[in-house]
């Protein structure tokens, strides 16, 4: 098992050449496909990327499409080349080597079986290419296929098996390898939702079976938290959080983590915050909130000194609580959606152009102080203490600097 | 659904005549090498066969014993098997190379080829004859890198289809695990590719073995004769045609082939669908 190192990873994907018009006329401007930055020398696929990956650690890169984290994984396993910087393994600068040479297992999005070979001859391809006694590769293979429950689809095709099944042959394919690293691009993608949860709670288990260094890409929040050690949270091509599940959960350094890890998303409201001596309070146009005292002092530690300061705040939704119509502090918002999802019911509710999101429980319905879910209806909440977050407007960086 | 049923008829009848105008001129030559040569004039052509214009199966054992058949066919067999096999062989990794690699200069590659269909053989013939002479191409064993040349351009454009099909993430996965790039050929994307293989090899054996004009044009026919320069030995000095045995040599000559087409006509179909509409 491996320590991966990354080292100010940048990916560039040169611009094609613009073409020249004849009679000196100007060519015409690429067209700017996505946010990603383009330079003189290309596109801007990863930026000044750093990571330690300790051995036996779960990494997860996450973020929406276009980030950067499928093509910060192919760096790695050495499918794309790597612009500047160092990728080490285990202290050797692997930039050059071949992805045969780097010990690495990688599991697809799409499988990338061969269709043409059965199951076992799936799993034992790399060996029979490495020319391995066949004794020890069939000893492997059926190992790996009992870990995994496969062992009765040794004798098919691909195309015989169900996405689940082929997954798991994909996840056989990397483990008989016994590889420094794992890498998995997205595995769970293609799958149905139930399906889904269902292989993640297998991959928990799985990584516990296998204890090896996994690095792993989704743009799934839920996939992230629950299998991580750590989170890499990306966007655009910056890392913008690298964090345990809990840190980047609790602690979100920006308005675009903030947002993006937790389901449902954070309430986020214009505000501004405003500093009376060592205490600070939230002032909207509708209502204002009293920042608990631990709060403040971590604000103030972090310097935000000035009288007033303009802030985007975010609460989220299951720190948001019911309380009785009127009640000191209270917010009041008109309900605009009600979705019941169940055990809980999401209910959204509009304070002065704002949308909140709040997440009940239904047992508590009975309990709910006189106030029902119809739309149109009022309720009336209120944040715990010290669940508001401070970013700054301009910035959109947390206040409370970690 | 009542004017689909209509349609539908309509269609089926179409191409029944259809089929039977094509099929028409093979069974009139069938029909005709069981006659004497006296009885295939213009006129009585679409007679059937009668007790007295048969000849039996005498104007096979003419055919297959007065010029030479057997040698003919041998030489035909050896020009077909080396232009397909060699066919299939580098115009298939030439078309992987030309889609993975897709720089300026494959893809300008992949143009030429594609153009060299349009271009008519009757342009070069003249020019090739003694190219072929010069560069000692003229005799059956090594004119198969005539048809190469070619046969190229059909096949790189199918393959190529049917190459972009492939997902690179499984040749990406044959990478980590392990192939240099000749092995991620041969262990990988080869077997992907046989009905592909077996489509191209059909169409290109149907192309070299009922050629006429290349061998007459480079091989020393003294020599060498391919089956269909030797049907036209059949016609004799002074404008007499041995009707009879020549009509039994083009059935023979036939028969191969459409015996191959037969036992793998659904690859053909397949394979040049996927070929055309991807490419």
């Amino acid at each position: 098992m491996a320590e991966i190192v990354l080292k100010n990873i940048k990916k560039i994907y040169p611009n094609e050449k613009t073409k020249k018009h004849r009679f000196g006329k100007k060519a015409k401007e690429p067209e700017k496909k996505s946010n990603l930055q383009v330079t003189d020398e290309g596109v801007v696929a990863v930026q000044d990327f750093n990571l330690t990956v300790h051995d036996r650690e779960f990494v997860v890169l996450v973020g929406p499409s276009g980030c950067g984290k499928s093509t910060t994984l192919r760096m790695i396993a050495g499918l794309e080349d790597i612009s500047s910087g160092d990728l080490l393994i285990d202290g050797k600068r692997v930039n050059d080597v071949a992805p045969k040479d780097r010990d690495i297992a990688m599991v697809f999005q799409s499988y990338a079986l061969y269709p043409n070979m059965t199951v076992y001859e799936n799993m034992a391809f790399t060996l029979k290419l490495k020319k391995v006694d066949p004794k020890v590769i069939d000893e492997k293979v059926r190992s790996a296929a009992e870990t995994l429950g496969i062992t009765q689809y040794l004798d098919r095709k691909p195309k015989a098996l169900s996405g689940g099944q082929r997954q798991r042959v994909a996840i056989g394919r990397a483990i008989v390898r016994d590889p420094k690293v794992f890498l998995m691009d997205e595995p769970l993608s293609n799958l149905d939702a139930k399906l889904r949860n269902q292989m993640r709670a297998e991959l928990i288990k799985l990584r516990h079976k296998v204890n090896g260094t996994f690095i792993y890409v989704t743009h799934d929040q839920t996939e992230a938290m629950t299998l991580g050690d750590r989170i890499v949270v990306m966007r655009d091509g910056f890392v913008q959080q690298i964090g345990t599940p809990q840190e980047v959960f609790n602690h979100p350094s920006n308005l675009f983590v903030a947002g993006f890890i937790g389901m449902p998303q954070m309430n986020f409201f214009p505000a501004t915050l405003v500093r009376d001596g060592a205490s600070y309070q939230l002032k909207t146009p509708k209502f204002t909130v009293d920042i608990a005292p631990d709060t403040c002092k971590k604000l103030a530690a972090s310097g935000v000194d000035a009288a007033e300061t303009d802030v985007t705040a975010g609460a989220r939704p299951e720190q948001i609580e019911l309380v009785a119509p009127g009640e000191k502090g209270a917010i009041c918002g008109k309900v605009v959606v009600s979705e019941l999802m169940g055990a809980t019911v999401h209910v959204h509710a509009d304070v002065n152009g704002s949308e909140f999101v709040l997440v009940i429980n239904t047992v508590d319905f009975d309990k709910s102080k006189g106030s029902s879910f119809g739309i149109g209806d009022d309720v009336w909440f209120k944040f715990e203490p010290d669940a508001v977050h401070l970013f700054d407007k301009e910035t959109e960086k947390n206040l409370i600097q970690a | 659904m009542q004017r689909e049923k209509i349609t539908n008829r309509i269609l089926t009848v179409v191409f029944t005549v259809l089929s039977l105008a094509w099929i028409y001129p093979m069974v009139m030559i069938l029909v005709n090498s069981f006659k004497q040569n006296t009885a295939i004039t213009t006129g009585t052509a679409f007679n059937p066969v009668t007790a007295e214009t048969s000849a039996g199966i005498a104007n096979y054992i003419s055919a297959l014993t007065k010029q030479g058949f057997a040698a003919a066919f041998g030489y035909t067999l050896v020009i077909t098997l080396t232009s397909v096999a060699l066919i299939l062989v580098c115009c298939s990794m030439c078309a992987w190379y030309v889609v993975r690699v897709n720089n300026k200069f494959c893809k300008a590659l992949y143009y030429l080829f594609v153009f060299s269909m349009v271009v008519p053989f009757q342009m070069l013939m003249f020019t090739l004859s003694s190219l072929a002479d010069s560069m000692g191409l003229n005799t059956p064993y090594n004119i198969c890198f005539i048809y190469l040349g070619f046969g190229a351009g059909l096949a790189v454009f199918m393959f190529a289809g049917f190459v972009k099909t492939i997902p690179l993430e499984i040749e990406e996965a044959a990478t980590i695990d392990g192939c240099s790039p000749v092995q991620t050929f041969f262990h990988v994307v080869l077997p992907i590719m046989k009905p592909t293989y077996i489509s191209v090899g059909i169409l290109e054996t149907m192309w070299v073995w009922n050629d006429y004009l290349l061998p007459y044009l480079v091989l020393d026919s003294t020599k060498y004769k391919t089956i269909p320069i030797l049907i036209q030995y059949f016609r004799g000095g002074y404008g007499h045609v041995e009707l009879g045995p020549m009509m039994a040599c083009i059935m023979m000559t036939i028969l191969p082939i459409i015996i191959v087409y037969l036992l793998c006509q659904r690859f053909i179909i397949s394979g040049v669908v996927s070929g055309a509409v991807k490419g």
